[in-house]
């Protein structure tokens, strides 16, 4: 590709279905708009997706795996690859269509992106859907599409340890377990056994198109535009971290799993469904806990200086599995959520969910609701097929995540998700089925913060999302951050004279001034959205449950605060408002679509 | 395995016997200048319990050692991992071991060359320099034969690899002169340049085998029971 630095302008793309592999070229105006990563695939994803309504399990639907411009070089922190797709999760109020959902971006740390750039190609895109199980085996320019019978079933540990003695060095891989084999709506891709892109149902998407797994090795790296000056970043941003050592200690001690119980503390934690907000047994399983009883290693992704990745084994009663965590999401979705603090019993949890590749997200969510629905009575243990669900039933809790997998008996309602159930079960369930737009909300109660809070799950773009942020300036710079490959714990360190700016000036050559810079990630904020209102959500899917408005927790310090719906639009209405869009129906503004040169969805 | 084992515990013993200024002899009896003139020899050694697998070595090491030209000055390169001597390898459960040429004492790669030494420097195609007492190669009288590979994968960390291409053998640390760049940019002290241990647990072990040490140290006893 002519005049394209730091990237390769090339994407590979992969149909299942006709096995036709080819490389694609991208438009030098879609790297500098979109960046990679998130971005990128949103392009791809609304050049590819014609009409809205495409079932998300269709072949046509594309399953785009994204490493960014940052991708492949060693600057701090950026291994990240965002998986992209059409959402198996979310559905609008007033379905306009019968599949309509939003779009759907996971991302994952690891080593898989940096190695996608490796092999030549700013992305992988796959279409399609093969008549027999597979796997993609990528060296460079040569793909090939090999059959995966001899993997297919294998829990994700399994099948990583297959493949690393299968291939051993040089080579990373991504893939989905039984969860998306069996295409459990939320089921995620991992790598590295661990490290997952949990959210949105991308693993089920790559069930569907019967592919098991990404195996890929690369040898190249594209030209920088600016080599010296990109040195001289890499130089200072090293130093950077090397001079903050009080930042870099907090993740590499404890990472997110710190949060555990600033969180309890603060009652910003998800407790008891969301009832409340405090753990009142947050010692149990908060960092002091896992060093001691869990924690043995501590690893990092692709280049990164943070490490807060914690590998370990639990003994006693559930002990024997070797696996990560928990970190925050993961030790309060399926701990603190469902009143478990059992340390041990709760990183089995974490293993089996893993093992099945499954968003563990969701499924503290949707374990949270049985348990609750149970206690109300509006649910029996005829119901559970004699699971007896209760708050802080470990064994129960692992019966269900089974059943789920296996789409056996209410395992097949379970694994569709805490809306589906609440329209099943009736009875007022739905106040309590904690999601928006059909996407489970992640371990971050909403209460204590509400205005912040309720913004920031009620306008993300692939349904209820804690990483969005709540005002737009930080939600677009989430988004343009999504799209380097960079990632977002490490992001505090790159300001100034390193920003991100200066860096993709460096690589790719491409000069912005700050407010364009700005600009691509309101572009892409905005083209996400654009993409979800055509599939027909408004301003009544950024709506939260009405718990968010009734039920005040009743200790700790987010102790009777509750929001009002007058509050909720007030605040939904500042930030559209802020953002450009309509106030009845959400729809971003013809002038803003023109700013941001998105005048080709019109 | 049990191979490579007995012949490193040979190796030991045969040192042990001759202490510190036991001179080894190669396959055709010849004396090379395998030991270092001041009697210390040095390598990169690993902690493995501060590597955390991030492979920032491994673009250390590439980007100095594959500089690139711009506008008549040498720079770094964009440290390609593939182009690295030092070589992170992964496990499940999870253990990272940096793999690099262990600077052996006794120089079974150097003994296995069966190219005749020059006989002015001693130097075969692979030869102890004695400026830098790290192990180089000379491909102009290279034969491609491998035996330098295949000696260290049988007896030590297997580093030594032959260049697809070139058919040269590669992946050989010079130490960047004195002033590794992969101890100088391990964000976890993980690194250190110091003198070689041959008692040392790790020493001259291949990835495989400190793998196994490692999961035995940090998980023993425990079966992994995912699922």
């Amino acid at each position: 590709m002519d005049n394209i630095f730091g990237q390769y302008g090339v994407l590979l793309d992969v149909n299942l279905s006709t096995k036709e592999i080819k490389k694609t070229p991208i438009p030098k105006e879609d790297l500098k708009n979109y960046l990679g990563g998130r971005g990128l695939g949103m392009k791809i994803l609304w050049d590819r997706v014609k009409e809205p309504g495409m079932d998300p399990y269709s072949p046509e639907n594309p399953l785009m795996f994204m490493p960014g411009p940052f991708s492949g070089l060693p600057i701090p922190s950026s291994s990240r690859t965002t998986i992209i797709t059409k959402s198996t999760r979310t559905s609008p109020k007033n379905k306009k269509y019968p599949h309509s959902s939003t779009i759907s971006y996971a991302n994952m740390g690891g080593f898989f992106g940096p190695e996608v750039k490796f092999a030549g190609y700013d992305g992988i895109v796959v279409t399609g859907k093969a008549s027999s199980p597979v796997y993609l085996l990528i060296e460079d320019d040569k793909v090939e599409i090999k059959s995966a019978r001899a993997y297919w079933g294998m829990g994700t540990d399994m099948f990583d340890k297959a493949l690393i003695e299968k291939f051993g060095k040089g080579y990373q891989s991504c893939y989905i377990g039984p969860g998306g084999e069996n295409v459990i709506p939320y089921a995620s891709v991992l790598n590295t056994a661990a490290r997952a892109a949990g959210r949105g149902g991308v693993g089920a998407v790559m069930g569907s198109k019967n592919l098991k797994a990404i195996v890929v090795k690369g040898t190249q790296q594209p030209k920088l535009a600016q080599h010296k000056k990109y040195l001289e970043l890499l130089a200072k941003a090293r130093q950077a971290f090397r001079d903050d050592k009080e930042g870099v200690e907090y993740w590499r001690s404890g990472g997110t799993a710190h949060a555990l119980e600033s969180s309890s503390d603060n009652g910003t934690m998800a407790v008891k469904n969301y009832r409340e907000g405090t753990f009142k047994e947050i010692e149990k399983i908060n960092t002091k806990a896992a060093r001691t009883q869990i924690w043995k290693r501590d690893f990092a992704c692709f280049s990164c200086r943070l490490a807060c990745k914690k590998s370990g084994f639990a003994k006693g009663a559930y002990g024997g599995v070797i696996h990560d965590g928990p970190e925050y999401e993961t030790g309060t979705m399926v701990g603190a959520n469902l009143l478990i603090s059992d340390l041990e019993g709760l990183n089995k949890i974490i293993a089996i969910c893993d093992d099945y590749g499954i968003d563990i997200i969701t499924t503290g969510g949707v374990l949270g609701f049985l348990m609750e629905a149970r206690e109300r009575g509006l649910i029996d243990l005829d119901f559970l097929d004699g699971i007896d669900l209760k708050w802080g039933a470990i064994d129960a809790s692992i019966d269900m995540i089974h059943k789920i997998v296996r789409q056996d008996g209410v395992g097949k309602l379970a694994g569709l998700g805490v809306k589906a159930l609440a329209e099943h079960i009736g009875n007022g369930s739905e106040e309590f089925a904690i999601h928006v737009k059909g996407h489970e909300l992640a371990a971050w109660n909403v209460n204590t913060r509400a205005e912040r809070m309720m913004i920031t799950y009620g306008t993300a773009n692939r349904g209820a999302c804690h990483l969005n942020s709540s005002s737009p300036t930080r939600q677009n710079h989430n988004a343009m951050q999504d799209s380097l490959g960079a990632c977002s714990f490490a992001g505090a360190w790159y300001k100034g004279d390193i920003s991100y700016r200066h860096f993709i000036e460096a690589i790719t050559g491409v000069e912005h001034t700050d407010e364009e810079f700005a600009m691509i990630g309101e572009r892409i904020f905005n083209l996400e959205k654009l993409f979800n209102y055509r599939e027909g959500f408004e301003r009544v899917d950024d709506q939260l449950p009405e718990r968010f408005f009734k039920d005040a927790h009743t200790y700790g310090k987010g102790e009777g605060i509750l929001a009002t719906h007058q509050d909720f639009d007030n605040w939904i209405e500042a930030y559209y408002k802020e953002r450009g869009w309509d106030l009845k129906t959400s729809k971003p503004s013809p002038e803003k679509i023109a700013e941001l040169g998105l005048n080709f969805t019109v | 395995m049990t191979h490579k084992e007995s012949s490193r515990r040979d190796f030991l013993k045969k040192l042990a016997i001759g202490g510190g200024g036991v001179v080894l002899l190669g396959k055709y009896n010849f004396l090379f200048g395998n030991q270092p003139k001041n009697g210390i020899l040095k390598a990169i050694i690993v902690d493995f319990d501060k590597c955390t697998g991030c492979r920032t070595c491994e673009t250390a090491c590439s980007a100095f050692h594959h500089q690139i030209e711009i506008e008549g000055e040498m720079l770094n390169g964009l440290g390609n991992p593939k182009l690295a001597n030092i070589q992170v390898y992964h496990y499940n459960p999870d253990v990272d071991i940096p793999s690099i040429c262990a600077n052996c004492p006794d120089t079974p790669c150097v003994n296995a060359c069966p190219v005749t030494p020059d006989p002015i420097t001693g130097h075969k195609a692979i030869f102890r320099d004695e400026l830098t007492q790290s192990i180089r190669t000379n491909h102009s009288v290279c034969i491609s034969c491998g035996s330098c590979s295949r000696a260290c994968e049988s007896e030590r960390t297997g580093v030594i690899k032959m260049n697809s291409i070139s058919n040269h053998p590669e992946h050989i640390c010079d130490h960047c002169g004195g002033n590794p760049q992969c101890v100088m940019n391990c964000p976890y002290d993980a690194l250190s340049f110091r003198e070689v241990d041959v008692d040392g647990t790790y020493f001259g072990l291949s990835p495989e085998e400190i793998a196994e040490k490692l999961f035995e140290r940090y998980y023993a006893g425990e079966e992994v029971v995912n699922g």
